[in-house]
């Protein structure tokens, strides 16, 4: 059985990438399965995507926890905790990274010792993100070797069934190139057998007694503490303020932000970094233009030359 | 004719520069109830509790995190209203039983989206206002179930695309006029707003607040996830709703409706309409004249009969 997982942040189309893969295979005969997961988030958090294929029946049912490929639409959520890409990854797991980065940087930073295949077709436009679940699709068909490119081709056409024209060939365009691309490495994902629910074994549970319901009920006993969630791990762009051109009129940007996260400290407006999500609603409405939006990777590279060289 | 209060809020420069609901909520980046909540938020204050009704919003306190400084309590899409008043019930029983301080008093808030304010929730709503119990309704309005992915709702507007009305025309019915249906009970006060007109939607709140029995708010929400447009044109959208005249902004008061602010020359509808996914199809793949012009017919009407 093939078990594939996708990670990517909502809105990337990752959900859609994978019921293309799943309808992929299903045209190829297969047996499919295709979950998404999401959690309380949204756009720009973390989001999860299951695909099982096999020439059987699957009863296997929930999250992929062993993978033989990971699909990664954005680099940036690989060290992010909550999204758990790495989470049950081995030797044989293949791993395939939308990143400019090369194969050897990812194999050394991570300790990998499988393969890593990397995608260098990061979306300079947030416009041009959507189509990001295509180009994944097309390269994890052709690494997969288990898709032809017609019913690759098809499977998108049916999928994307309801969109205009010229979305449909821009993502087939994507996902046909990135299918091409990946030619001499096709057939490189290998599946594992793994553990039958015969030869499962249970944990170790603690037994915990149940609470009177005034002690178990969810009830919060603390103010404002969603500030401990860092929702700034969301963010593709970055708005940075140039403080020369910035006119101190504060209330502009701090009170169209949705999200509460620039405060004004003696009439100097500060972004909270940590909690910006990076709708860009600032950079539009800053009468004097003085917010830029930099790529969230770009800021981060100079944030660490800027670290090392003081 | 009610005495003309002095607003505080003159100028943008007389909001807050700092904000009291924590940042961290799961809301979509550019989502446009959230800020319109930040803003009404700060002039609430934290002696409030917030009965929200399930939608987008009940994931902003999601154990064990809350954005909220006060209270906030969980109901069922229809039963926000009653909640309320139970809310206020309890309070007005400890006051009275001299075990709470009538200083400590708290605005009671009922918080929900328009899948529950103009549909599900709708007859609790008018048993409230039948009832004239105190409290203040906040309806987000993106103008569909935007929670579950943008399926129709009793306000989506003509024409628009939702999950659920996917054809060449969009949706076939009309939105509802709430804020009519709201003002025909008689509440002490009804309004619209928008997170992009901030000191119109701070005086309103401001106003309300001044005010006791059933105080009624609807936030246009432009939502970039359900309206498919680009998160950083929340603002952008939420101003040309007003330009364009299809969100009037305006009141009700002792039998009277005002407008509070009048477009002078309205910008045509089609500005509103072509920054946002849900329209697409009324210009690709040719462009959708006579629904256009439907849609600006209506809002014409609306204003025909608006005396100013």
């Amino acid at each position: 059985m093939y078990r594939i997982r996708f990670h990517g942040r909502g809105g990337q189309g990752m959900i859609t990438a994978s019921r293309i893969l799943g309808s992929a295979f299903f045209l190829e005969g297969y047996e499919v399965q295709d979950a998404p997961r999401y959690g309380a988030e949204r756009r720009g958090a973390p989001i999860f995507a299951y695909v099982r294929a096999d020439d059987q029946p699957i009863y296997e049912r929930g999250v992929i926890a062993q993978p033989d490929l990971v699909v990664v639409a954005d680099d940036s959520l690989i060290p992010v905790p909550a999204a758990g890409v790495l989470a049950g990854v081995d030797d044989h797991t293949v791993l395939l990274i939308n990143s400019d980065e090369s194969i050897e940087t990812w194999k050394q930073r991570l300790n990998l010792c499988c393969k890593v295949f990397t995608l260098p077709a990061q979306a300079e436009e947030r416009a041009e993100l959507r189509f990001m679940g295509a180009t994944c699709t097309g390269a994890a068909a052709r690494l997969l070797g288990a898709v032809s490119r017609d019913n690759l081709a098809r499977a998108i056409r049916d999928e994307l069934a309801e969109m205009a024209d010229a979305i449909v060939e821009k993502n087939l365009a994507m996902a046909l190139d990135a299918y091409d691309r990946m030619q001499q490495y096709a057939g490189s994902v290998t599946t594992k057998t793994q553990t039958g629910a015969g030869d499962y074994r249970k944990p170790a549970w603690i037994d915990l007694p149940f609470e009177d319901a005034r002690i178990s009920a969810p009830d919060i006993h603390a103010s404002a503490n969603s500030t401990e969630v860092r929702t700034g791990l969301w963010r593709t762009l970055r708005p940075v303020i140039d403080y020369e051109r910035c006119n101190q009129c504060w209330w502009v940007c701090s009170t169209f932000c949705p999200d509460g996260a620039i405060k004004v400290i003696e009439r100097t407006p500060e972004i909270d970094y940590d909690h910006c999500k990076g709708c860009m609603v600032c950079v539009v409405q800053c009468p004097p233009h003085a917010i830029e939006a930099v790529p969230e990777q770009t800021a981060q590279l100079q944030d660490a030359e800027q670290g090392a060289s003081s | 004719m009610a005495e003309q209060s002095v607003s505080i809020y003159r100028s943008m420069k007389d909001l807050p520069s700092t904000h009291l609901l924590g940042t961290g909520t799961p809301m979509c980046a550019g989502c446009g109830g959230l800020e319109a909540l930040n803003q009404l938020y700060d002039i609430i204050g934290e002696k409030s509790v917030f009965v929200n009704a399930a939608g987008c919003m009940t994931l902003l306190s999601v154990y064990p995190f809350t954005p909220f400084r006060g209270s906030w309590l969980y109901t069922a899409m229809a039963s926000a209203p009653a909640g309320a008043q139970g809310v206020r019930d309890a309070l007005d029983i400890l006051i009275q039983k001299k075990r709470m301080n009538p200083d400590d008093d708290m605005q009671v808030v009922v918080l929900t989206g328009d899948g529950s304010a103009y549909g599900m929730g709708l007859s609790a709503t008018s048993a409230a206002m039948e009832r004239e119990l105190n409290f203040l309704y906040i309806c987000y309005d993106n103008e569909g179930y935007g929670n579950t992915g943008q399926q129709f709702s009793a306000a989506t507007p003509h024409g628009a695309k939702t999950a659920t009305s996917t054809g060449s025309a969009g949706y076939p019915g009309y939105k509802k006029d709430l804020f009519a249906i709201w003002a025909a009970h008689k509440p002490a006060y009804v309004a619209t707003i928008v997170g992009a007109e901030p000191v119109d939607l701070a005086r309103k709140i401001e106003k309300a607040m001044s005010m006791k029995g059933p105080r009624m708010l609807i936030a246009l929400s432009p939502c970039p996830t359900g309206w498919d447009f680009d998160p950083k044109e929340t603002v952008a959208i939420g101003k040309l709703a007003v330009k364009t005249g299809v969100w009037p902004l305006k009141e009700y008061v002792d039998g009277q409706v005002q407008h509070t602010k009048v477009p002078r020359e309205r910008r045509p509808v089609e500005d509103y309409l072509e920054l946002q996914g849900r329209y697409r199809h009324l210009f690709e793949p040719e462009k959708n004249v006579r629904l256009i012009s439907e849609i600006q017919k209506r809002v014409d009407d609306y204003w025909s009969n608006v005396e100013d």
